[in-house]
């Protein structure tokens, strides 16, 4: 039940964010969807860096995994409105921008994601020291 | 654009919220298993992208108001479908070496997604 609220609190969250960069980058039908390839991109860096790295320490607690993973970057991202973008620009005969857009969100956002994890897991693999010998000058 | 009431952004909050606990309850009863595509995520990922369809066609001969347009496809179908989970999926099962069933996650997404957004648009427009 706690990870149910904490993804509906992260939804309220990365649903409010993506509203902003909607409302701050607008684009007319014909156009280049930037707001969303921008937001997908962040955020399928930002899940990447956490599921390499502060995920897979055990004493991360699952609602926090669960508010932050499917709540806030979850719902920032969005599947839907990349195909409804393209389904748009189809019908308005926009259809280099519509190849392009596709291709660019599908390779770049990979690539983000896979950037995301790779450094994620070398901040999660640095082990910090059990016990401070000296008066914690190596910190 | 006219200026959106407070009530409208609230609502999209809260569609984008219903959307996420639907997407994260859907993910946890079809989970990620060796052998199968990440099922749950896919399912949104299709019939979000669908109800967009459906909702813009219908917003094109105004059966829609511009503000139920925002509360269903921005605020529902963004929070119900995404983009990250699907991309770091796939690159952990290309990770693991499993790089056919990456190609398909990427494939079978973007080819029903996109069939379903375009035939739901055409069927409501």
């Amino acid at each position: 039940m706690r990870n149910i609220l904490a993804v509906a609190v992260g939804g309220l969250l990365g649903t409010g964010l993506r509203l902003v960069f909607d409302l701050a980058f607008p684009h007319a039908d014909h156009e280049f969807p930037l707001e969303t390839l921008l937001v997908n991109l962040v955020g399928a860096f930002a899940l990447g860096w956490l599921a390499g790295g502060l995920w897979r320490r055990p004493s991360t607690p699952a609602w926090l995994k669960a508010g932050v993973g499917s709540g806030v970057l979850g719902s920032f991202t969005t599947l839907s409105a990349v195909m409804a973008s393209l389904v748009v620009l189809e019908r308005e005969g926009a259809h280099l921008t519509a190849a392009l857009y596709l291709v660019v969100s599908v390779l770049a956002g990979l690539a983000a994601a896979a950037a995301g994890l790779w450094l994620g897991s070398r901040i999660g693999r640095r082990r910090m020291p059990d016990t401070i010998t000296d008066s914690g000058e190596t910190l | 654009m006219t200026a959106l009431s407070p009530l409208v952004i609230a609502t999209v909050l809260v569609a984008g919220s219903l959307g996420a606990v639907i997407r994260y309850l859907l993910s946890r009863r079809f989970p990620v298993r060796p052998g199968h595509l990440p099922g749950g995520i896919l399912i949104v990922n299709v019939v979000g992208s669908a109800v967009a369809g459906v909702v813009i066609g219908l917003a094109e001969r105004a059966a829609v108001s511009a503000d139920w347009r925002l509360i269903l496809v921005t605020g529902f179908c963004g929070g119900l479908t995404t983009f990250s989970t699907w991309s770091v999926e796939t690159i952990e099962l290309l990770d693991g070496g499993r790089w056919r069933a990456a190609l398909l996650n990427v494939f079978v997404t973007l080819v029903l997604g996109f069939a379903a957004a375009g035939a739901g648009y055409l069927l409501a427009r």
